[in-house]
């Protein structure tokens, strides 16, 4: 088989089950169909589940660590690594399945995707399932399933310390799961450098499931490239690009901390449990006051200029000394203003705790703000949540019921299945402030003034999700950026044309314009072709009734929300776009033919 | 040509080591004395040469200001790229940055602190002294300061692969000297890129300065797990990472 310049040519395999480690070969037309990470790990999940309906939590389903084909070179920001699996939180309206549910992907910064690169592969795909916690360890060719029991309940902060120790070089890069993602919490995230995190769509619960605690790799080796000279040329202009513009200069200071405040004042922000788009107290818990009061340092990701990541120190109020990264958008959103907690040290504690516990932020701050809106609203009580007084704001209760889900202790266990869950337990009029699109729960980022982040939720492949795009092109564009490996935040640094120009550099291989927007397309509408057969159709593309129904009270926007007729016609235009049937949303077999996705066409229901 | 001048305020380790302040004098005094200020650069140090009876090799080093480093590891992709270069159709070109390969490597620290650790150009040179190889007629043993640079080379025709220099250097200084992990030979000893070093040039946030004239690496050499204990109870105060004080 002919190998394709830039690449390994192979994913190292584990089988848990088994204890067999070794390589798969991956055909070169996979790699120019579609690309790494993201696209690749889809091409991967597809052709390892053949049959629909495989339940994430069993041995089949695999559990790929994918970065992209520019990781391991010192091109800027590019080092992100996409976990893919099958999701243990989403889940059709309706399907003939036992465990239907969709594709997971979930990417995360820092170190560990180059290092895999270095350590001599495209990726680690984990299969099976250990009897007992294990570890994963990989220094180059020498690849060795360790006994993790003595780690196994510990946080993800002590751990990350207490696992690099024990490896005796600073040089591994690890990856692991916290007690959320050993209890199974559906929403579970991966964790790297102790703040880092995969953390949508329940790659912890996976990574749980098969009694995989950490992953530590270490690499002394390097891809090579087709075309070193044009290689080299792009890259001095990749990295001439980021120097002294504005955007870098934002990322440092503020990393997505600078959109707290400024999303609340355009009320766009997720304000208790969407319900509200703007925040009073934000000035208290934005990027200035993190900035003046808490964030000490700035740090990056592997060759990346921006340094968005701030590590933080409370220095007063009930919670001194407590040091952690934060917060962020999301993180000081979800668990901030969603919660309608307004002081910066109690932000800072519950995303130090939901990070150490493993928990996934957005979703965690999303049942939070659906518990403490159903407490105000009486549709639970007190004693059935074990004694917590979930008033809005507060703290404590915040933080011991993060550590009750991670745990699944009481009320914990109910509220670790996710809002849907809730909902469906508590009754029908809860449904509509139950923010979940396929079970997985909505962002920081709020739908009454831009209803295209409802289109980017109700769309989106893995369940709810800001990241997809209002819009297929965007969403196919941002596809791609996963399946190369770049940052997203990085993408506008980028000069139109020099990811294809790299690309094209790294691998040999033409990609004009078109065939690049192609790939993204390929990797999103085999997703789609994944989901579609587990189940999911028209219906399952929603976003709740809220949206429609309860206008914003307060702030600049007062009185926004989504039209439904308005949104009716977003919708049918999404699916023109798409050509996929708007009755089902199944993708038209002409469109499949012309991606290349023939083989994904022929598993389809009718 | 990039001779930086050192940063504002940099936090290095001699600040850190907190008992060397004759030396932070003298390289003031010497800066005043080249008459511009700061600016230990380029010309300033010429100049300062300029008056003494011959021309002498100058020690230069690379100087970290832990203030400002991310931990992004451009220095490393930096540094393997100049020092690890690759023939393409007969033409030398820039290597593909594998940071294994590196001279200078990043030590990463949780709580997050990230300290770069590269040759810091001793003058008494205990890895030098270190090497057991008798000197040949040119008074070098296998390991031996560049006569220009002043830079800690290896003769590999002449090296024994004991491992007595990285010994030293770990026990004693900064640990930048790793022996290769087939041959045991010394690797990684910082060659300032010919004198345009490519980790200052490149690092996106100006966390590392070019030296010239002055300073010696000794003051500097502190192991990084030293150095980060240090940073970390500087930034983050007294706490066990996140728990609570």
């Amino acid at each position: 088989m002919s190998r394709l310049p830039g690449y390994w040519g192979s994913v190292l395999e584990v089988d848990l089950s088994t204890g067999r480690t070794g390589r798969r070969e991956i055909p070169a037309a996979d790699y120019e169909q579609f690309i790494g990470g993201r696209g690749l790990g889809m091409k991967l999940l597809w052709d390892l589940l053949p049959e629909p309906g495989a339940d994430p939590l069993g041995p089949d389903n695999p559990l790929l660590f994918m970065p992209g084909p520019f990781a391991g070179f010192p091109l800027p920001s590019a080092s992100r690594t996409c976990v893919v699996t099958k999701s243990p939180i989403t889940a059709p309206v309706a399907s003939p399945h036992r465990h239907a549910s969709t594709v997971s992907y979930s990417n995360m910064g820092g170190f560990i995707g180059p290092e895999i690169r270095f350590a001599g592969y495209d990726g680690i795909l984990v299969r099976g399932r250990a009897a007992a916690p294990v570890y994963l360890y990989v220094d180059d060719d020498r690849v060795e399933i360790r006994d993790a029991g003595k780690y196994w309940g510990m946080g993800t902060d002590a751990f990350d310390r207490a696992f690099t120790a024990a490896l005796g070089d600073r040089r591994f890069r690890t990856c692991y799961i916290g007690p959320a993602g050993e209890n199974l919490v559906p929403y579970a995230s991966v964790i790297n450098t102790a703040a880092r995190a995969a953390g949508r769509a329940g790659t912890g619960c996976v990574m749980g499931a098969k009694n995989l605690k950490a992953v530590a790799v270490r690499g002394s080796r390097q891809p090579d490239v087709a075309a070193h000279k044009r290689f080299l040329e792009a890259l001095d202009k990749a990295r001439a690009g980021f120097h002294g513009t504005p955007g870098t200069e934002n990322w440092r200071r503020y990393g997505t901390g600078s959109a707290l405040v400024a999303s609340s004042d355009n009320g766009t922000q997720a304000v208790r449990n969407f319900r509200e788009g703007t925040f009073e107290h934000i000035e208290r818990i934005g990027g200035l006051a993190a900035r003046r009061a808490v964030w000490q340092r700035d740090f990056a990701c592997y060759a990346c200029p921006l340094a968005c990541k701030k590590a933080g120190r409370v220095a007063d109020g009930p919670y001194p000394g407590l040091v952690h990264d934060g917060p962020e958008y999301e993180t000081g959103t979800m668990l901030g203003a969603n919660l309608l907690i307004g002081d910066l040290g109690g932000v800072q504690r519950a995303i130090r705790h939901a990070d150490d516990l493993g928990l996934d932020i957005i979703s965690v701050g999303g049942v939070i703000g659906f518990l403490m809106e159903a407490y105000e609203r009486g549709c639970i009580d007190r004693d059935a949540l074990d004694g917590l007084d979930l008033a809005w704001g507060n703290v404590d209760a915040t933080v011991e019921l993060l550590h009750r889900i991670a745990h699944r202790e009481g009320v914990g266990d109910a509220a670790a299945r996710g809002v849907r869950h809730l909902a469906g337990r508590m009754g029908r009029e809860t449904a509509k402030f139950a923010i979940h699109s396929k079970g997985h729960g909505f962002a920081a980022w709020n739908v009454h003034v831009q209803p295209g982040y409802g289109v980017s939720y109700a769309t989106s492949n893995r369940g709810a999700c800001h990241l997809n795009g209002f819009t297929p092109d965007r969403q196919n564009g941002t596809a791609l950026v996963d399946s190369v490996g770049v940052c997203l935040f990085a993408r506008g640094g980028y000069a139109a044309g020099l990811v294809e120009q790299v690309l094209e550099s790294i691998s040999g291989r033409g990609w004009v314009d078109s065939d690049y927007v192609a790939a993204g397309e390929r990797v999103f509408n085999l997703e789609k072709c994944f989901n579609y057969r587990e189940g999911f159709r028209r219906a399952d593309d929603s976003i709740p009734d809220r949206f429609f129904e309860e206008p914003l009270t307060m702030g600049p926007r007062k009185g926004a929300v989504v039209a439904r007729d308005a949104w009716d016609r977003l919708m049918a235009e999404y699916y023109a776009k798409r050509d996929w049937d708007p009755a089902t949303t199944r993708p038209a077999d002409a469109k499949l033919q012309a991606l290349g996705l023939e083989f994904a066409r022929a598993k389809l229901p009718a | 040509m990039s001779a930086s001048e050192p940063s504002p305020g940099p936090l290095t380790a001699l600040d850190l080591r907190g008992g060397v302040r004759a030396d932070r004098r003298t390289f003031i005094r010497l800066a005043a004395w080249s008459g511009a200020g700061l600016a230990v650069g380029h010309c300033g140090v010429r100049a300062l040469w300029a008056q003494g009876p011959a021309q002498r090799p100058v020690y230069a080093m690379i100087l970290v200001d832990y203030n400002r480093c991310t931990g992004c590891r451009t220095c490393e992709t930096a540094c393997a790229q100049f020092n690890h270069p690759v023939t393409v159709d007969g033409e030398e070109l820039r290597g593909l940055g594998n940071p294994y390969l590196s001279n200078i490597r990043v030590h990463a620290f949780n709580p997050d602190a990230d300290v770069p650790v590269v040759c810091v150009m001793c003058r008494d040179n205990p890895c030098v002294a270190a090497c057991p190889v008798e000197p040949d007629a040119e008074g070098r043993r296998a390991l031996y300061r560049d006569p220009e640079l002043l830079t800690v080379r290896n003769d590999p025709s002449r090296c024994i692969a004991c491992g007595a220099c990285a010994e030293a250097c770990r026990t004693q200084r900064v640990g930048a000297i790793i022996p290769n992990r087939e041959t045991n030979r010394p690797e990684r000893m910082c060659t300032l890129c010919g004198g345009d070093p490519q980790c200052v040039a490149l690092c996106p946030y100006g966390a590392l300065s070019y030296i010239k004239g002055g300073l010696d690496g000794r003051h500097y050499a502190l192991p990084p797990e030293r150095i980060a204990v240090e940073l970390i109870a500087r930034w983050y105060g007294p706490t066990q990472g996140g728990d609570v004080r």
